[in-house]
């Protein structure tokens, strides 16, 4: 814990510069993130969004070097602290694993080991980072299953995982993640597989562990819902690159990004008459290996343009806190003529499905 | 904020050490009595091969009757007696006494043969599985080779070439040479099977969530092995070491059929069985009977047990 008292308690902790991680398989290069750049603030929470492939557990676990080695290429520099993990070796990220950042796994039915019990899996990073004995392992194991309130702590570090529920299982993850007081916490899908009334216990434990401790979140989901209560900034990811970045209020008062737009409108509201039809987003992510050529969602974007097609977008900042990257973003006069045309549309369309 | 607890507050009786080895005892409705007849079985047998040298019905195994005894031999047919329960051979031994002296050097040698091939086979089907590359690509093709590889001439080999006869000096121990050539072959032979079997459970292991999270903790790639990998193995490992151990049974009686396992005067089921196999036709059929029984038996055994922990096991696996 006396790292803790060392630490500077702001300013920027990590800095991604021009991110890449791809990996050649027998088809082709593929480009799983592709010239990602952010900064992270101490204490403050990120959350990470984009649908299914777009990259996002990859980034971060390129950001935590968690990645085969085998056939993975990585170019940028991620800094942490000043050190640029990117360079490290297996070696030298043992260093920062476990005691400076750490990962919480979408599922807790098998990240944890089936063979080993609670409290051993919490004790041994305790053991072998912080040279604790036997005793004193099991004590802080027990204070930290206190921590992320599992009912009857002391019971639970003699049991195995099968012997507890998911939620429960979720809750000693987080324990043996925390349990070295990271810096740098990463949550990728915490709360995919558990259902609906415990993700929001457990999205509330992992914030509030993170006021305790001044740590710095990166929370990865699929979910806006997630993110919206539990983040200070987001950054919406597409096929391997950031479309938009903004503090998380910002983004849901003032998307750019149409993706985002998009994304937002496809969450069914509880307002909406039933049966009303979802809105999807048309279309699929595209193919790494062969990415678009211009902005990578135009192939699916209802207000791409020919510029769109061909031209990249740079991800350009409007303010210091909300950046994105689009030709035409909402808002424009482009976009809002196309809304107009789009408007018009659905009414000859609502129209003629009535007569 | 905590979830609902519906079991009840914990017991107050902690488990006893064997109760948390072997499980809670089922009633007796429930036993399975193969499983159980098996061990039972193997008790027995191995009870009588541990002691085999200082049971006093047993050291007799390879002595010659003498006297009246000797002269009734004219009218040799090796029928089960009174003072000889399986019989006895075209000499006059004991068949029953052979048997289990004989119990003993078989078991010695298929239980070294898969230790040994367990320790081997596992470390390397454990480091091809978890490091990969040109390692796995070389190991491989080494046990494609062993695999491949005809059992009787490596028998011939190793045990014609290099463990022939005389004794083997390693210090402490000592051994027939032939006895060690036998578990050599039986070892080399079992090794690529089962570091094939563990290199392929190793593979799907450290793909396992639990095997990254351990990394993402700072843990080792020993450690990653050691704790979080071979606990996981051995359960398969142990399954298939039983049913292998059968095999390897099997596999000591061929060799000694061909005359490439344990020499004169140590018999094990194999030799007794090539031993009387020509007397068969002049009604000496006992002496080669009761070798086969216990062999088929201890096989038998073996196997239902090998069963029996692989489908525990399972049953774990699967509740997870």
């Amino acid at each position: 814990m006396t790292s803790a008292m060392h630490r500077p308690q702001d300013g920027t902790l990590l800095e991604l510069r021009d991110v890449r991680t791809h990996f050649s398989t027998a088809r082709g290069i593929v480009r799983a993130v592709d010239g990602v750049s952010f900064t992270l603030e101490r204490g403050k929470a990120l959350g990470i969004v984009g649908e299914s492939g777009s990259g996002k557990t990859i980034l971060a676990r390129s950001i935590m070097g968690l990645l085969p080695k085998r056939g993975t290429i990585r170019q940028g520099e991620v800094l942490y602290a000043g050190d640029d993990l990117a360079k490290l070796d297996l070696k030298g990220m043992r260093k920062f694993w476990g005691q400076e950042m750490s990962m919480i796994f979408q599922d807790p039915m098998t990240s944890l080991n089936p063979l080993m019990k609670i409290g051993n899996q919490i004790g041994e990073p305790l053991r072998v980072h912080l040279g604790m004995d036997k005793e004193n392992a099991r004590a802080t194991a027990l204070k930290l299953l206190q921590d992320v309130k599992i009912p009857e702590p002391e019971k639970r570090l003699d049991q195995y995982p099968h012997e507890l529920s998911g939620g429960m299982r979720q809750r000693a993850m987080i324990a043996i993640a925390l349990a070295c007081g990271p810096t740098l916490l990463f949550a990728d899908e915490p709360t995919t597989a558990l259902d609906v009334t415990v993700q929001a216990q457990i999205l509330d434990l992992i914030q509030e562990q993170r006021r305790d401790r001044n740590m710095s979140v990166i929370l990865v989901t699929h979910d806006l819902g997630v993110v919206a209560g539990h983040t200070d900034e987001i950054a919406v990811m597409y096929a391997g690159t950031l479309a938009e970045k903004a503090t998380t209020a910002e983004l849901f008062a003032n998307m750019k990004h149409p993706y985002t737009e998009a994304l937002l409108r496809s969450i069914p509201k509880l307002d909406q008459p039933s049966h009303t039809r979802l809105m999807a987003i048309g279309g699929r992510p595209p193919d790494l290996i062969t990415p678009p050529t211009g902005c990578r969602f135009a192939p699916r974007c209802p207000y791409a343009t020919e510029k769109c097609r061909t031209e990249i977008p740079v991800l350009e900042s409007i303010s210091a806190e909300h950046s994105f990257a689009c030709w035409n973003p909402v808002g424009s006069s482009h976009w809002q003529s196309k809304q107009d045309e789009l408007a018009s549309n659905a009414g000859l369309a609502s129209a003629g499905g009535q007569a | 904020m905590t979830d609902i607890v519906l079991d009840t507050p914990s017991k107050p009786a902690k488990p006893s050490p064997l109760t948390r080895l072997i499980g809670r005892v089922p009633p007796i409705r429930k036993w399975k009595w193969g499983f159980v007849l098996s061990v039972a079985y193997l008790v027995v047998l191995t009870f009588f091969a541990v002691f085999a040298n200082v049971l006093p019905f047993i050291r007799r195994y390879n002595e010659l009757p003498k006297g009246a005894a000797a002269r009734k031999l004219a009218s040799y047919r090796g029928k089960p007696s009174g003072s000889y329960w399986f019989g006895n051979d075209k000499l006059g031994r004991d068949t029953f006494a052979r048997s289990v002296y004989a119990a003993q050097k078989t078991l010695t040698i298929g239980l070294a043969s898969i230790v040994a091939a367990l320790v081997i086979g596992g470390l390397l089907g454990m480091l091809a599985g978890y490091y990969r590359g040109w390692y796995d690509r070389v190991l491989s093709v080494i046990f494609d080779v062993l695999l491949a590889f005809p059992a009787i001439v490596l028998a011939l080999i190793v045990v014609g070439r290099f463990f022939q006869s005389g004794r083997l000096n390693l210090g402490l121990f000592q051994m027939d040479k032939r006895f060690f050539g036998v578990i050599v072959v039986l070892t080399l032979l079992s090794v690529a099977p089962l570091a094939r079997i563990v290199r392929a459970q190793t593979l799907a292991l450290s793909q396992r969530e639990y095997v990254l999270a351990a990394r993402g903790l700072g843990a080792s790639s020993w450690r990653i092995l050691i704790r979080e990998i071979l606990p996981n193995l051995l359960p398969a490992m142990f399954s298939v070491a039983f049913t292998g151990l059968a095999v390897l049974l099997v596999a000591e009686g061929g060799l000694a059929f061909l005359g490439f396992s344990v020499q004169l005067p140590f018999p094990t089921w194999g030799f007794m069985i090539n031993e009387a196999r020509p007397d068969i036709v002049k009604g000496g059929g006992w002496a080669v009977f009761f070798p086969c029984i216990l062999l088929f038996l201890t096989v038998l055994a073996f196997n239902v047990i090998g069963d029996r922990v692989a489908r525990r096991f399972d049953i774990r696996e699967a509740t997870l």
